[in-house]
């Protein structure tokens, strides 16, 4: 009976220990979610120049770049996942990588081989885990990204896109992150980054006015340096959202581990208190009949 | 001394001095009665011996029965002093008044043994129960109850595993040839459909005798297990004694005694193997519990008798084998509240060479048989005596499971999605592993509609090899559940495909 007890007390003890760490890290995400927002929405009045920018170039022009138009000289395609580097975080990373697994089954389908590019340890670790090879990696600073690490990160996809195909060149680059629709809301996104198909942000120049634009020296020269600008503030922008959904996932996923933890302090109070409410109603039947036998026999 | 026919007589002739036979039966009176204890007062040169049956009889006619007279059987327990002994009861007493005559037997109770038994029904005293109208029975020979353990140097030293076809049980609680084992659970887990299960595979493959001892347990239960084994024809096997839980405590604390000295018989005389059945032996120690107070015995932890262990060892030391012929016994043990550490299980751990620990758990979520993995064992588990190899996949399998029942709490707090990848994999093979353990039984072919499975030794321990290894991972837990070996796998697995399409 006594052993019972014991065990209890003991789970007790360590879910209570386990909730307080819970709750410091909510606490955490918390104070760290009001920052992301804000370097997200600040970060988006540029983001959303340069599209302007790379959208009205593409309309206009009629230049055949490369970066804008297909390539069928390879067939393999360069994907970028974008998790958390610790966990603690619910079904964040899961949900993340379980999505890039069905970008990879789809387009592994259309005939192309897959070139994994992974960002943020957990995704590491997976790919690792599997034995599957990964062409770079990038880890550390999930919850608050560097402008310098989408630098990098931008700079060898667009290295990889410019590639002959004979040098490990990829013929599209696919980005899969966790969009921040708000506070409660973030879901899996994939971007097909290069070439550019869908230009996001542009109305339909009206009929009456038509901007005329001149480029200097030329349409391709100015793509050029214009584009690897728009892939670095793209990608940024995905590992700003992707931060700020990790810290909204980690406040939501530390709340129910806390509540998780609460329930089953009560649930083992509740036996720890029952058996020691049977160990005294024992020890006292005990005493009574031991006592009754011993008059009854004298 | 060696237990054969001759320490019997060694045991008759000392009674014959005590009372000699010139001065005809010693009769005494009956002094008190409380309950199933009786106080008798003896003429002072003539006390009966501890454990010498008494007899007496009751006058039903005066409590409106038309029964005539209720012969019973009382044992001396105690020497009080005074001329008077303190005798428990082997039948209810009510109707005895003090007074009544009671004739001292001169002899411990005794019960029929040798062939005689095979395809009869007892109760304690050896009385047959299931004659036939009009059929003789001879009895040519009984045997005292209370009888001396084997010496140690007449012990079996040999070990060699005891093959059941239940892939859990094999696996992972092998049990000894001629040894001793123990089926544990609270209430209504499934010990009597194990014990059942055991007696159909076993009892109906075995070439020597068995023995059953119903104590203390449903009379139903008693009763269809003698309609199957008529049906099977394995009763002209078996010998069955039952005092079951209609019974006064001083029956059920002597039941076990009488089927014990019936398989003797066989093991020492017979020189046979025997398998003995005992269901339950925790309403042996129950009903020490019951008369301990009354016979004036101080009650000990949880109201227990203080002579708790000494009584069960005085069982347990009996069931054991003997150089070349074996008692191989199954025993079922009702853990009372699902409390291992309740004295009556804890006392009775210590004599057993394998333990099947049968949890609630695991009979909660429709695994049967609800064998406990963890914490069942059983002393062959060794690789001495069973083999590397599956000494090595039953520890696997161990370690799957209790790494997976640690991650338990983590998943309950904070979901599957935090665990790592080799954390994830170890929950979803032991969640698999826990599937595969359950089987289709024989005795669950009424309630399932499956019939049951003999899995080989050797079966068992590649499946499991296989499933550590993760060579099944890609298979569904579904297509684990309630199967037998490898083949069974392929079956439903494809079934499942089928269904899935």
């Amino acid at each position: 009976m006594s052993g019972k007890q014991r065990e209890y007390r003991g789970r007790i003890r360590s879910t209570q220990s386990l909730k307080k760490i819970f709750r410091a890290m909510e606490l955490i995400a918390a104070s760290r979610i009001g920052k992301a927002r804000q370097r997200l929405g600040e970060s988006a009045p540029y983001t959303r120049a340069i599209q302007r920018a790379i959208s009205s170039v593409a309309y206009h022009s009629h230049t055949d770049h490369p970066l804008t138009s297909d390539r069928d000289d390879t067939n393999r395609v360069a994907v970028l996942v974008i998790t958390a580097d610790r966990g603690m975080a619910g079904a964040y990373s899961a949900n993340v990588i379980r999505e890039a697994e069905r970008l990879r089954e789809r387009l592994e389908a259309n005939g192309k081989e897959v070139v994994q590019y992974a960002s943020g340890r957990r995704a590491v670790s997976y790919y690792r885990f599997r034995n599957r090879e990964l062409a770079a990696e990038w880890d550390d600073g999930s919850d608050s990204p560097k402008f310098e690490r989408a630098i990098e990160i931008a700079d060898t996809l667009y290295d990889a896109f410019s590639a002959a195909p004979e040098d490990g060149g990829v013929s599209e680059i696919h980005v899969v992150y966790t969009r921040f629709n708000s506070m409660v809301n973030q879901e899996p996104w994939v971007i097909r980054m290069l070439p550019i198909e869908i230009v996001e942000g542009v109305s339909e120049p009206s009929a009456e006015v038509t901007p005329l634009y001149d480029f200097e020296p030329s349409a391709e020269e100015v793509l050029d340096s214009l584009l690897p600008r728009y892939i670095r503030a793209r990608i940024f922008t995905c590992l700003l959202q992707a931060a700020a959904s990790e810290l909204a996932n980690r406040q939501r996923a530390m709340n129910t581990a806390v509540t998780n933890a609460e329930d089953i302090i009560r649930q083992y109070t509740r036996l720890a208190n029952s058996a020691r409410q049977a160990e005294i109603t024992q020890e006292i039947s005990e005493i009574v009949s031991g006592a009754d036998a011993l008059a009854a026999g004298s | 001394m060696t237990p054969t026919a001759k320490t019997a007589k060694t045991v008759g002739d000392e009674v014959d001095e005590a009372t000699p036979a010139a001065r005809g039966p010693v009769t005494g009176r009956v002094a008190r009665v409380i309950g199933p204890v009786v106080d008798i007062e003896f003429p002072a040169d003539a006390i009966p011996d501890i454990y010498h049956a008494l007899t007496t009889e009751i006058d039903l006619s005066s409590q409106g029965e038309d029964e005539g007279v209720l012969h019973m059987t009382l044992e001396v327990a105690q020497h009080l002093g005074d001329n008077m002994v303190r005798a428990v009861a082997l039948k209810p007493t009510d109707g005895l008044v003090r007074g009544a005559t009671v004739t001292d037997t001169g002899k411990p109770i005794s019960v029929p043994v040798g062939d005689v038994t095979k395809g009869h029904v007892f109760n304690v005293t050896g009385e047959v129960l299931n004659a036939e109208e009009g059929e003789k029975i001879e009895i040519t020979e009984t045997w005292p109850i209370h009888r001396k353990p084997p010496a140690f140097d007449q012990l079996e030293s040999k070990t060699s595993m005891f093959e059941t076809g239940i892939k859990v049980i094999d696996l992972l609680t092998p049990y000894v040839q001629g040894g001793k084992i123990g089926l544990f659970g609270g209430a209504g887990v499934g010990k009597t459909v194990l014990i059942q299960e055991m007696i159909y595979r076993v009892a109906n493959n075995h070439n020597g005798v068995s023995v059953f001892a119903g104590v203390g347990e449903r009379t139903r239960e008693g009763n269809d297990l003698i309609e199957e084994m008529t049906d099977s024809g394995v009763i002209k096997q078996t010998a069955l004694v039952f005092g079951q839980m209609d019974e006064p405590p001083g029956t059920r604390l002597r039941v076990a005694l009488s089927a014990l000295t019936m398989a003797e018989y066989f093991r020492d005389v017979q020189k046979q193997d025997v398998l003995l059945f005992i269901d339950n032996i925790f309403r042996f120690t129950q009903a020490g519990s019951e008369v301990s107070t009354l016979l004036g015995r101080m009650p000990s932890a949880v109201g227990y008798q203080p002579n708790l262990a000494d009584e069960m060892g005085q069982l347990q030391e009996r069931i054991t084998s003997t150089r070349g012929h074996s008692i191989t016994s199954l025993q079922a043990i009702y853990v009372p509240a699902d409390d291992y550490t309740d004295p009556a299980p804890a006392t009775t751990f210590a004599h057993l060479d394998a333990t099947t620990e049968l949890s609630r758990e695991i009979a909660s979520k429709g695994l049967y048989p609800a064998v406990d993995p963890l914490t069942s064992t059983s002393r062959i588990l060794d690789p001495r005596y069973v083999g590397k190899d599956h000494y090595e996949v039953a520890n696997q399998v161990k370690s799957i499971l209790q790494r997976n029942k640690e991650l338990q709490d983590i998943i309950a707090i904070l979901g599957v999605d935090e665990l790592s990848e080799e954390d994830k994999i170890i929950v979803a093979r032991a969640r698999k592993i826990q599937q595969f353990l359950s089987q289709n039984t024989y005795m669950a072919t009424q309630f399932t509609s499956v019939p049951g499975s003999t899995v080989p030794l050797s079966e068992t321990i590649e499946a499991f090899k296989g499933l550590v290894n993760g060579e099944y991972d890609h298979i569904a837990e579904q297509a684990f559940f309630n199967i037998g070996g490898l083949e069974d796998l392929d079956k439903a697995w494809n079934r499942i495909q089928k269904e899935i399409g």
